[in-house]
């Protein structure tokens, strides 16, 4: 078996510029925020996020310059917070170029990517300015009840990245609780890279194996980072790290320096 | 000082949309629809079943998260219902009630969530409208809620349609409109806040409404103070609703 376990560092470097990368988690909850960070500290450019909900990790993004095209349902903060800062400061400034969506629309075109059909049928949308700016497309029921339904292209990112709570050397990936858009996200991707908070066995996994949402031989390289979805939750192990959420938001470039030095990943160890 | 803080009257007036036996489901960055649903738990003696983005069936936390995606929402919870599952289970019109928000809304309860000024050229970029495309047109009931009450919020023509669908009622710091979206009506001022009168929300207003049927909303029961009192420990709702600090006393 090839050695799947790398450093952080490595994971982020095996995401070449230009990539389009789908994060999972939602909002403050269970993203993959410190390989998100190593992004932007290894100084990633012209990257696409795809996320129904993301908030923390493309305003980062962005206001590391890293990002420039964007698939996103709903951005915010949240938890209080509001509106993502940088993010919409970069898309009113025409740095980042978004296809605005739906939740549902992502979910949709990932499922069509999952299931290698070219594009894949959603509900509703209709009355909606989406359908129009989006250019999607109708179709009439071919079996007859007449019934028109949007259509959306598969989409499927370059790479997906989610944070687990425990992961085997197999890259056997256990997450407790919601499983967000995770599921179809990495049956969607090209590649599919994890982070855990804890590295477990593969006999402990077995032992509840509806617990892992991805199994190993669709993972190709894994970090174990503790406390790796900071600021954010991770259930059932951390909550929403407030402070630091509201201290990530102050303005300039020392901020932004002063929250990547300070993130559990770069206290934990030497970095290279 | 007024019978009803901004944020309670908007929490109260959510809750009273729920009615006996729905599925009731409310969102990422909804804080206000989440202490409704867990409101109205604690103080009405129906049954519903009450959904959250965070995948917890019928949680009722202790306090409010400050996070209307917060796990706390899937503590206790003896299933999680995931995104996808609630997603179908709306488009396939078995979610009764949905929550949503918009920062434009116009009189046929459709919203902007988009971009304030052209899409590709925004003035302001708005967070966008989740999964409401989906879910306005295909739910039977929509709800939905403005902490802004303003010409600016309440529009009669939208700059960009987010969502359209079937939304019954909309609830602001004021006032509580209602329409049928059966007959594709305009809202009408259903009740609204005792001291605040219904020219005066027509002041404030930027569509027109019909307010033969304006009534004063009911005063908050017993159950429902001691409810909210119960949750909101710790001042978040406040927190939702800054804005009409400026229209105060306007």
């Amino acid at each position: 078996m090839t050695e799947k376990i790398v450093s952080l560092a490595e994971l982020a470097r095996s995401i070449p510029d230009g990539a389009s990368i789908g994060f999972g988690g939602s909002f403050l909850h269970r993203g993959p925020f410190a390989l998100v960070r190593e992004l932007a500290r290894r100084g990633a450019r012209d990257l696409e996020v795809i996320k129904a909900s993301p908030g923390y990790d493309i305003d980062l993004l962005a206001r590391a310059h890293a990002v420039s095209r964007a698939k996103t349902g709903i951005v915010a903060i949240e938890g209080g917070f509001g509106l993502a800062p940088a993010y919409r400061r970069a898309i009113e400034d025409g740095d980042l170029k978004l296809e605005e969506h739906s939740c549902m629309t992502i979910a949709a075109g990932l499922r069509a990517a999952a299931a290698g059909v070219p594009f894949a049928p959603v509900a509703g949308v209709f009355g909606s300015d989406l359908l129009e700016l989006n250019k999607w497309k109708t179709v009439v029921d071919p079996y007859g009840t007449g019934k028109e339904t949007v259509v959306v292209p598969a989409i499927a990112p370059d790479v997906a990245v989610i944070h687990a709570n425990e992961v085997d050397a197999r890259g056997n990936a256990r997450v407790y609780g919601s499983p967000h858009w995770d599921h179809p996200l990495t049956r969607a991707a090209k590649r599919v890279l994890v982070t855990a908070e804890r590295l477990v066995s593969t006999e402990h996994l077995a032992q509840q194996p509806e617990l892992t949402l991805v199994p190993g031989f669709m993972v190709e390289a894994l970090a174990i980072v503790p406390r790796g979805a900071w600021p954010g939750s991770l259930h059932p192990d951390y909550e929403v790290d407030y402070q630091a959420v509201a201290a990530y938001l102050e303005p300039g470039d020392e901020a932004l320096a002063r929250h990547l030095a300070g993130a559990p990943e770069a206290q934990a160890f030497v970095r290279a | 000082m007024p019978e009803w803080r901004d944020a309670e009257y908007v929490v109260v007036n959510l809750a009273r949309a729920i009615q006996p036996n729905e599925v009731v489901f409310s969102g990422v960055n909804s804080v206000l629809p989440m202490a409704a649903c867990i409101l109205a738990k604690r103080a009405y003696d129906f049954p519903f079943t009450y959904l959250s983005v965070a995948g917890g069936v019928d949680v009722v936390p202790e306090r409010l998260p400050r996070s209307s995606t917060d796990p706390a929402l899937l503590a206790g919870s003896a299933a999680i219902f995931s995104n996808e599952d609630f997603y179908d289970l709306a488009t396939r019109g078995k979610l009764d009630l949905i929550y949503l928000g918009a920062a434009q809304i116009d009189a046929f309860g459709r919203t902007n969530v988009s971009a304030i000024g052209e899409w590709a050229h925004p003035k302001v970029r708005l967070p966008g409208g989740g999964g409401a495309a989906v879910m306005m047109p295909t739910a039977p009931r929509i709800a939905l809620w403005r902490t802004e009450h303003s010409p600016r919020t309440l529009v009669e023509k939208l700059e960009f349609i987010t969502a359209a669908g079937n939304t019954v009622v909309l609830v602001t710091p004021y006032a509580v409109f209602e329409r049928d979206p059966a007959k594709n009506e305009r809202f009408h001022l259903a009740t609204h806040r005792p001291d605040v009168t219904p020219a005066e929300i027509a002041a404030r207003t930027g569509f027109a409404f019909d307010a033969a049927r304006a009534a004063p909303t009911p005063t908050m029961s017993k159950r429902e103070r001691a409810a909210l009192d119960a949750i909101d420990a710790f001042d978040l709702l406040d927190n939702e609703t800054p804005k009409n600090e400026t229209l105060r006393g306007a």
